[in-house]
């Protein structure tokens, strides 16, 4: 009887034991918390792979011994992986793996900066007007570099090779990151931050060529400092942006403060920017810079027809301020922004300057000048692929209160990637008579355009 | 043409500037003063007003990790999504009014991997906080500890708009969503110990809940979601459903969740719009066979759909995925020439009107897709099985 119920005994304990051991993970789970199951596993799992270790550090072992036997003086390769966890990385339940690296090759090559190189091809050819610049120019070269340079500031450098001329430096500036009380300091050499269109890299014009506007208020570069920028994102109830941008530095050539004498130019820019929807945002800026500025052509041309160079000193030191302001309006539908957009962005400049003049008795009078120039851009597009904008200029001179042009540009865009884009554009400027004749050109100048702008490198995101 | 003779004789230094400049001018200064202290006054009770809110101010790029966010961190976090999730990721504008957003932050939360990198630095770097910047104490990359696929041995923009660190899309596999609620569970720790308990608690209760959306709550009661959570990331889950029994039946029968209703569609071959289904895909056993896309980021030419549309043609591919915000025309093409169901499903919450929370974005997505698939199923067998098991 009692032999019987031992055997009984074993035979229920046989047969339980395997569904036992089957069914464990899911009946103790059942049965026990399931920390302490979880805890149970994980240790298993951990005798499991610490026997794995001892097994591959033991065939380790034996290969190095069988290696250092071949060619001891070469040491073993032993990968490191060129990463560090985050502070307090948080310790999921499934098996994290390092954050991707594709090898230790890379890790050098990781603390240089981001490099691009973008160049614009341009091809020009006169419809109606002078055909002195009918050809093609790789018109600009541009190779950039961006990184941080610690953790309180980044660096960005410019280089620009423009077509025909010595290489130079376009931008080269610092830029904080731990200023207090929302401020931004920028130092180096560094485009003004004067309207929407005067900021922008000529890659990145919505048009070809600049507007008439700026050629004639800046010069065929942007408006640009060597010295100091300052930008605070002014606090506000209503959550809005508005930037105050107050520059000083020496401005670099231009038209506007072209003064020989190293006199300081200062801007000031103050940005809003408003969200109208989901779609829809609007930006508005008024810019004021001032400065100094050196005779103007005439005034030299007037002496030198006088025999006068030399002898009249004109002065250097005149002072001169541009007013501008724009806005800019655009759509782009949150859901479809990458195949339709729209903008519509204009700016107006005033400039009042003084200037001197030479009077019929070779005197040298001084007096003040007013000039008024501006743009308005409209683009739209409706694929992915194409755009098409217009641009409307009208303009003055700011050595003059007389000269005048307006023009009108017609650009079609294709962007077969984010890296590259081609453009057509026809260009039409008309002089005043006094402006034909100053410059010697016709009243009419039709030109036709094409630019290539391909992209390579790490190139930085674009601001809004 | 020339401006009128004064009086002045010989070359002399410019008198000091005229009356109207020099009124102009100091009249001008001294409205830049006045104004500049009014702002400063209006800067100074913004300030105050914004201390006053003493919650966690989370800043999310993209509506996925809002929504874990907000699983996480409730009402301790005060919570901006910058994406819409009916927008691309990759395309999304910076504009300045999120640089407001972001010079309060407490916590920045990327997704990473470069997904935003043509909108998210020059946002972060205008800031003036310190904290958003890679490597402050509130800038948090949700990638870190998941398991990237995809990373391009060779890096070259002739493979069009690769990420050099590897597909982004991460959250299109669920379980990804439990290391991102860890990480940002960290990180709102490190941001307001204070809430610590609450963050760790509202991180296992979401993760409780996602398990049982995976597996089905029946399943996660018998075997735990963590086991079965483990398994699946070792890539052992088949077998490890397969070869354990509970009564006398495989612990499969009792497989539930998203994954049991995609058991039908397991194997079956799919094409998809963009590289973004990668993670989805293989967590629930679809294949991706080609793309709408020739390379990623490239428009689809002509050429490429007509190549796609001999390859869907062969009938083993019924179903097109396709994103909210990317163009239709071709995708419908493909659909009328071929017959193949075009599905839009979101990659994001918020992509869809029904999917408010990222566990009805996988309910919509898990919905749909086995309906067309399951239901689409071929008599002939599919080609690429990829080991599936029923």
């Amino acid at each position: 009887m009692r032999s019987i119920r031992i055997a009984l005994a074993l035979s229920l304990v046989a047969v339980l034991m395997p569904a036992a051991i089957v069914a464990a993970p899911a009946a103790a789970q059942e049965a026990g918390p399931p920390e302490r199951r979880e805890v149970d596993e994980l240790k298993a799992e951990v005798r499991a792979l610490r026997d794995q270790v001892s097994a591959l550090q033991r065939q380790l072992d034996a290969l190095m011994k069988g290696e250092a036997a071949a060619a001891p003086a070469v040491p073993p390769a032993v990968a490191t992986t060129p990463l560090a966890a985050p502070p307090a990385a948080p310790m999921p339940a499934a098996a994290p793996t390092p954050p991707p690296a594709t090898g230790p090759a890379r890790a050098p090559s990781l603390m240089n900066p981001a490099i691009s190189a973008v160049f614009q091809l341009i091809g020009n050819t006169a419809i109606g007007g002078r055909e002195d610049a009918d050809g093609f120019d790789l018109s600009e070269a541009e190779i950039a570099f961006e990184s941080t340079v610690d953790p309180y500031a980044k660096m960005n450098l410019y280089l620009s090779f423009p077509a025909d001329e010595s290489p130079e430096i376009e931008e080269g500036y610092a830029t904080t990151f731990a200023l207090p009380a929302s401020l931004q300091l920028k130092g180096g050499r560094f485009k003004s931050a004067f309207g929407k269109w005067n900021g922008l890299h000529t890659h990145a014009f919505p048009t070809i060529e600049r507007p008439d506007a700026l050629v004639n208020f800046f010069g065929e570069e942007s408006l640009a400092n060597d010295g100091l920028s300052l930008s605070w994102l002014i606090p506000n109830p209503a959550g809005v942006y508005v930037d105050s941008t107050t520059e000083v530095g020496t401005a670099r050539e231009g038209t506007s403060f072209n003064s020989a004498a190293r006199a300081l130019t200062w801007t000031e820019h103050l940005a809003f920017f408003f969200n109208a929807g989901d779609n829809d945002t609007v930006e508005m800026g008024a810019t004021a810079a001032g400065g100094q500025t050196g005779p103007t052509e005439t005034l030299l041309a007037d002496l030198d027809a006088n025999g006068l160079t030399g002898t009249l000193v004109p002065d250097e030191r005149l002072r001169s301020a541009v007013y501008g302001v724009d806005v800019t309006w655009k759509w782009k539908p949150l859901q479809q922004n990458t195949y339709r957009s729209f903008l519509w962005q204009t700016e107006a400049l005033l400039s009042r300057r003084r200037a001197q003049t030479l009077d019929p008795a070779l005197f040298l009078d001084e007096t003040t000048i007013a000039s008024a120039g501006g743009y308005s851009y409209l683009e739209g597009q409706w694929t992915r692929r194409w755009k098409l904008g217009l641009r409307y200029d009208l303009s003055g001179f700011p050595d003059s209160a007389t000269d005048r042009e307006w023009g009108a540009a017609y650009v079609v865009k294709f962007v077969p990637s984010e890296f590259q884009e081609l453009r057509f554009q026809v260009k039409y400027t008309r002089f005043n008579e006094s402006a034909a004749q100053r410059f010697g050109v016709d009243e009419d100048d039709t030109r036709l355009l094409l630019e290539w702008i391909p992209v390579i490198g790490a190139h930085g995101a674009h601001e809004y | 043409m020339r401006p009128t003779r004064g009086t002045s004789r010989i070359a002399r230094r410019a008198p000091a500037a005229p009356a109207a400049l020099a009124n102009l001018v100091s009249s001008t200064a001294f409205g830049v003063v006045a104004v500049a202290a009014v702002l400063a006054a209006i800067g100074f009770l913004a300030a105050r007003e914004a201390r006053a809110d003493s919650r966690v101010k989370v800043v999310a790029t993209l509506p996925n990790l809002g929504t874990i966010a907000t699983a996480v961190g409730v009402d301790r976090i005060d919570l901006t999504v910058i994406a819409s999730g009916v927008q691309d990721a990759h395309f999304v504008d910076p504009k300045p009014s999120w640089i407001v957003k972001l010079r309060a932050a407490d916590v920045l939360l990327v997704n990473g991997l470069d997904l935003e990198i043509g909108w998210v630095p020059p946002l972060a770097q205008g800031a003036r906080n310190q904290k958003v910047l890679p490597g402050g104490r509130g800038y948090v990359d949700a990638s870190t500890g998941v398991r990237v696929v995809e990373i391009p041995a060779v890096l070259t923009r002739a493979e069009g708009d690769v990420h050099p660190y590897g597909n982004p899309h991460y959250l299109g596999d669920p379980l990804n969503a439990e290391i991102v609620a860890g990480t940002i569970a960290e990180a709102l720790k490190r941001a307001d110990p204070e809430g610590a308990d609450l963050y760790e608690q509202n991180r296992r209760a979401f993760v409780a809940r996602l398990h049982e959306a995976v597996f089905g709550r029946d399943l996660v009661g018998l075997a735990g979601g963590s086991k079965l959570a483990r398994e699946a990331a070792a890539g052992t889950l088949d077998e490890f459903l397969d070869g354990t029994s509970i009564g006398g039946a495989p612990l499969r029968t009792r497989l539930g969740g998203w994954l049991g209703k995609m058991a039908p569609a397991r194997g079956r071959p799919i094409v998809t719009y963009h590289k973004d289904f990668s993670y989805f895909a293989a967590r629930f056993g679809i294949v991706v066979v080609d793309y709408v896309e020739p390379k990623p980021g490239i428009p689809p030419s002509a050429r490429h759909l007509d190549e796609l549309t001999g390859r869907l043609k062969r009938g083993d591919v019924r179903v097109i995925v396709t994103r909210p915000y990317v163009e239709h025309r071709s995708t419908d093409a493909l659909a009328e020439k071929t017959g193949v169901k075009v599905l839009t499903l979101p990659l994001e919450v918020g992509g869809d009107p029904q999917a408010t929370d990222y566990f009805r974005l996988f309910d919509l997505a898990t919905g749909k897709l086995a309906a067309a698939l399951g239901a689409a199923a071929s008599p002939q067998a599919p080609g690429a099985a990829g080991g599936a098991a029923r």
